[in-house]
């Protein structure tokens, strides 16, 4: 279950010039719908053009729609966006739905090209603490300690011996002696 | 498997063998006959391709063509969707004129009395536009730098400030937002200088139409967001951090700093390295590691320095876009008020500093 095989490159999750973190920014600069008038096979498009078009441009006034009416030629739509990247889509023998499908879809996007994300998470800041090396968390007596030394010698998670543990179980049993007792404050 | 061998079997017997298991299924084009290219076409486009190739090479680069000269162009409904892209609303005399370079009204004019029609062009150029943004931009800089890194000294300031202006870091800004199609300038593809002047003149238009606060976030949203990633104490370092931090210590009233070893592994061997920590009056304050004893106290010093100013790796992260409501009103007023240079940096100075 390798990705080896997968002409479709890879990469880490980005977004252009920072959008989204000062203010959000539609991508999609422009649009251009071509189409027939005659032919079946743009009848999704002129359908779409004559009911939804309008909506869409005004949600999204920051896109430029071009309407390009060509005879004899198949419909399609190229995007354009603001990193320069272009999408063409083939819109032939679309219906009026599958149009405004591909047309949102077109306004998600950021014209970064379609990749494989191998994370969905990105960050410039991968440390707070700072990367762990072998000097952290080691106590500053071992620069001057002499090994074998009775306290660092031990292992981290030895755990009081069956000995200390009866020791302090006789410990905690003893009955405190009054006169052994300080005075009260 | 075994039931395909048993078939056959029959079949065999039976002198079925002529006829195959499988029913044949008529090949259905549903594709048209477009994907059917005869056999001579592949090679002709790779030839075509190569010669192609040839050709860009020996011109110095495949053609590029300028937006405007597509038949789908419409200039007017570009700027419009420029700044409803942008979210912000712009006088369209001052945005127009912002877009207009001088090289393009010279360039217009020439043709025009080339040809012989007397120009009465009404163009304004971006020169005054793009030195008042310029001015504008500085200014938005540093107020946010300096309401955000209250404790930093000025040279650090000005270091993020100088990254921030510079003329690459403008001009990635200039593009993302669309301006390389709406410039109107003779030099195609567009310099670096064109785009960045366009964008003062573009700050500078804003400020015009929408009040110095629209374009104060503006920049904020776009220019400073910038230094997001960006490690500040890459962008500048002082010079001699011991001796710098010597001169505050002393003026603080502390003791001197004193370097200590404390940790140290693989001295014989070029993969050495050693951690100096850094006292002062017996009072841990920071420690650095390098490669030799120098290069570990260098980075020590550093380091301490990095605590004073409140720049370590990991300090606070810097608010942006709505974090910015509550202190609009710091940064405008921080905006004519530099921080303390580093030859007088003192905790208690910046300590005051602080709202």
């Amino acid at each position: 279950m390798s990705n080896s095989h997968m002409f479709l490159p890879s990469g880490f999750i980005r977004t252009p010039l920072q959008n989204g973190l000062g203010r959000y920014i539609p991508q999609l600069q422009r649009i251009t719908l071509k189409f027939c008038k005659n032919h079946g096979g743009s009848r999704g498009v002129r359908d779409f053009i004559e009911s939804d078009l309008m909506e869409f441009a005004k949600t999204n006034p920051g896109t430029v729609v071009y309407l390009k009416p060509r005879r004899h030629r198949s419909p399609c739509m190229v995007a354009e966006y603001l990193n320069g990247e272009r999408e063409y889509l083939s819109c032939h023998e679309f219906s009026r739905d599958e149009v405004h499908k591909w047309l949102s879809y077109m306004c998600t996007r950021s014209g970064i090209p379609v990749m494989r994300f191998r994370k969905y998470q990105h960050t410039d800041y991968p440390t707070v603490q700072g990367v762990w090396n072998p000097f952290t968390h080691q106590a500053p007596e071992i620069n001057i300690a002499e090994f074998p030394h009775e306290v660092l010698s031990r292992p981290l998670d030895h755990g009081p011996t069956a000995t200390e543990q009866l020791i302090e179980i006789f410990k905690k049993t003893q009955i405190e002696d009054p006169a052994n007792k300080p005075p009260e404050l | 498997m075994a039931a395909l061998w048993k078939t056959c079997q029959q079949c065999l017997r039976y002198r079925f063998s002529n006829v195959s298991i499988y029913t044949s299924i008529t090949a259905v084009n549903v594709i048209s006959k477009r994907n059917f290219k005869a056999h001579w076409v592949a090679p002709t486009l790779r030839e075509l391709k190569r010669r192609k190739v040839i050709e860009d090479d020996l011109n110095g680069g495949p053609k590029i063509f300028h937006r405007s000269t597509f038949l789908e162009w419409n200039y007017d409904a570009e700027i419009f969707a420029f700044s409803n892209r942008l979210g912000e609303k712009f006088n369209d005399l001052s945005l127009r004129a912002a877009l207009t370079h001088k090289s393009y009204i010279e360039r217009e004019t020439a043709r025009l009395s080339d040809i012989g029609v007397e120009s009465n062009l009404q163009f304004q150029d971006n020169e005054a536009l793009s030195q008042k943004g310029g001015e504008l931009l500085s200014k938005f800089i540093n107020g946010y730098l300096r309401a955000v890194f209250t404790q930093v000294p000025e040279e650090l300031i000005r270091a993020m400030h100088d990254f921030l202006t510079s003329n690459p870091t403008l001009e990635t800004v200039a593009r993302h937002i669309g301006l390389g199609d709406l410039m109107l300038c003779a030099d195609f593809p567009c310099k670096t200088e064109t785009y960045v002047k366009s964008f003062k003149a573009i700050v500078a238009a804003l400020a015009e139409s929408s009040g110095e606060e629209r374009a104060r976030i503006f920049v904020q949203d776009l220019v400073v967001t910038q230094l997001y990633g960006q490690d500040v104490n890459e962008l500048w370092n002082p010079v001699d951090p011991v001796g710098n931090l010597t001169a505050i210590l002393k003026r603080e009233g502390k003791a001197e700093p004193e370097f200590r070893l404390i940790r140290q592994a693989g001295s014989n061997s070029i993969l050495g390295v050693y951690y100096v920590g850094l006292y002062s009056d017996k009072n841990f304050i920071s420690e650095g590691a390098g490669e030799s004893l120098e290069v570990a106290k260098e980075m020590a010093a550093r380091e301490a320095l990095k605590k004073l100013f409140r720049t370590e790796d990991s300090m606070r992260a810097l608010p942006f876009g709505r974090q910015l409501k509550n202190i609009q009103s710091k940064i405008a007023q921080l905006e004519n008020q530099p921080n303390i240079p580093l030859s007088e940096w003192i905790s208690e100075k910046v300590m005051s500093a602080v709202h």
